[in-house]
């Protein structure tokens, strides 16, 4: 999923100053799994945006609703109805959310509540950790189901670095070390010799070699 | 004895606290007035910071959790989670410039178990000298 997290409440309330009539808009999907974003987070952050403008002695009005993803056009245009009601959209999804809002209303300005971070997992309860970085050309099989892009530290594809110790990374020894990860698991299958192969330097094209990537699905199209 | 202040406190409560059965709580409402609103939850662990925040922006001065003892949460961490959730709070109220003292936590003693309406006493004491919530305004 995608991760985030919520932006210092100073800069939100700089952003949304000259807005009178604000949706606090969450997203239930990515953002919600990681407390960022959801219906919780929404409430939360309507009701301190709400009390710093009483405070202010400041008249606006700040609303909250959430989309079960904010991402996707079905769910956007459930605002159709009430759009129109705010100057502003201060939302709480990840940055495809918010530009997809944004692009769906192209009047209402929509401004950023969270930092989006990273692809990752649920690792423990308040725990989330990065794990791909969406390249475009996945090679887990080659590693054991462990990405060395987005888990070793020197993104190296012929490791390992030989610093780590004790199974944790030389660069950061709060991190496990992804190769002896990738060894152990593929030792764990009986394949270690995938690493017999010299792996050549990643081709990041499939990444960003010709600008912003798209996928086009006909059988998915009307 | 409290009823002539001006403040109002939203308490929260685990319902395993010493003496927090219905007719407890009728009677402290009765007692307190429109000073107390009570908020028995099934574990303290249910608690949010949402709730702590939806009372202080619609009607509460200080707004406060009462836990079990540490380790005798029937649940074994709700006290725990509570706990958390309270600093978490504190530190949004502190992010919009309100004292974050208006959010606080009350954790049980196993030793000297206390009842809901002594809690409910000692907090209002604590929270006697934050004075109304600078969210109502003073008129
Ligand atoms: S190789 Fe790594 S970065 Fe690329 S798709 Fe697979 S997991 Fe993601
Ligand atoms: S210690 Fe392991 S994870 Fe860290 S840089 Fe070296 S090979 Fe990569």
């Amino acid at each position: 999923m995608i991760t985030a997290e919520q932006k210092p409440i100073d800069e939100i309330r700089e952003m949304i100053g000259p807005f009178k009539r604000i949706l606090v808009l969450g997203c239930a999907s990515c953002v919600a799994e990681c407390a960022a974003g959801g219906e919780k987070e929404t409430a939360m952050l309507g009701s301190a945006l709400r009390m710093a403008a009483k405070m202010e002695k400041k008249e606006v009005v700040i609303e909250e609703k959430t989309l079960d993803r904010q991402c996707v056009n079905e769910f956007i245009v459930l605002l159709d109805d009430t759009i129109d009601q705010y100057d502003a959209v201060l939302s709480l999804g990840c940055g495809a959310g918010v530009q997809a809002v944004a692009d769906m209303f192209p009047e209402t300005p929509v401004i950023p509540a969270l930092n989006t971070e990273f692809l990752g997992e649920t690792k423990a309860q308040g725990l989330w950790m990065e794990n791909c970085l969406g390249c475009g050309d996945c090679m887990l099989y080659y590693f054991g189901g462990v990405c060395p892009l987005a888990r070793c530290s020197k993104q190296l594809f012929n490791g390992p670095c030989g610093g780590s110790v004790d199974g944790r990374c030389e660069i950061n020894p709060e991190m496990d070390c992804a190769w002896q990860l990738i060894i152990d698991r593929l030792s764990r299958f009986n394949a270690l010799d995938r690493l017999e192969d010299i792996y050549p330097p990643k081709d990041w094209s499939r990444k960003q070699g010709s600008g912003p990537r798209k996928i086009v699905r006909e059988d998915q199209q009307r | 004895m409290y009823r002539e202040q001006q403040i109002t406190l939203g308490l929260f409560y685990c319902q395993n606290v010493p003496e927090s059965r219905e007719e407890n709580r009728q009677a402290l409402e009765e007692e307190f007035g429109k000073s107390l609103r009570l908020f028995p939850i099934p574990c303290s662990g249910r608690l949010e910071p949402v709730h702590l925040l939806k009372a202080l922006e619609r009607f509460a001065d200080a707004a406060f959790i009462i836990t079990c003892p540490v380790g005798a949460c029937r649940y074994f961490e709700g006290n725990h989670r509570a706990k958390k959730r309270v600093e978490r709070t504190r530190k949004i109220l502190s992010d919009i410039g309100m004292e974050p003292e208006r959010v606080g936590i009350a954790i049980g003693s196993k030793e000297a178990p206390k009842t809901l309406a002594q809690q409910a006493r000692e907090i209002f004491r604590e929270i006697s000298l934050l004075g109304p919530s600078p969210v109502f305004g003073q008129e």
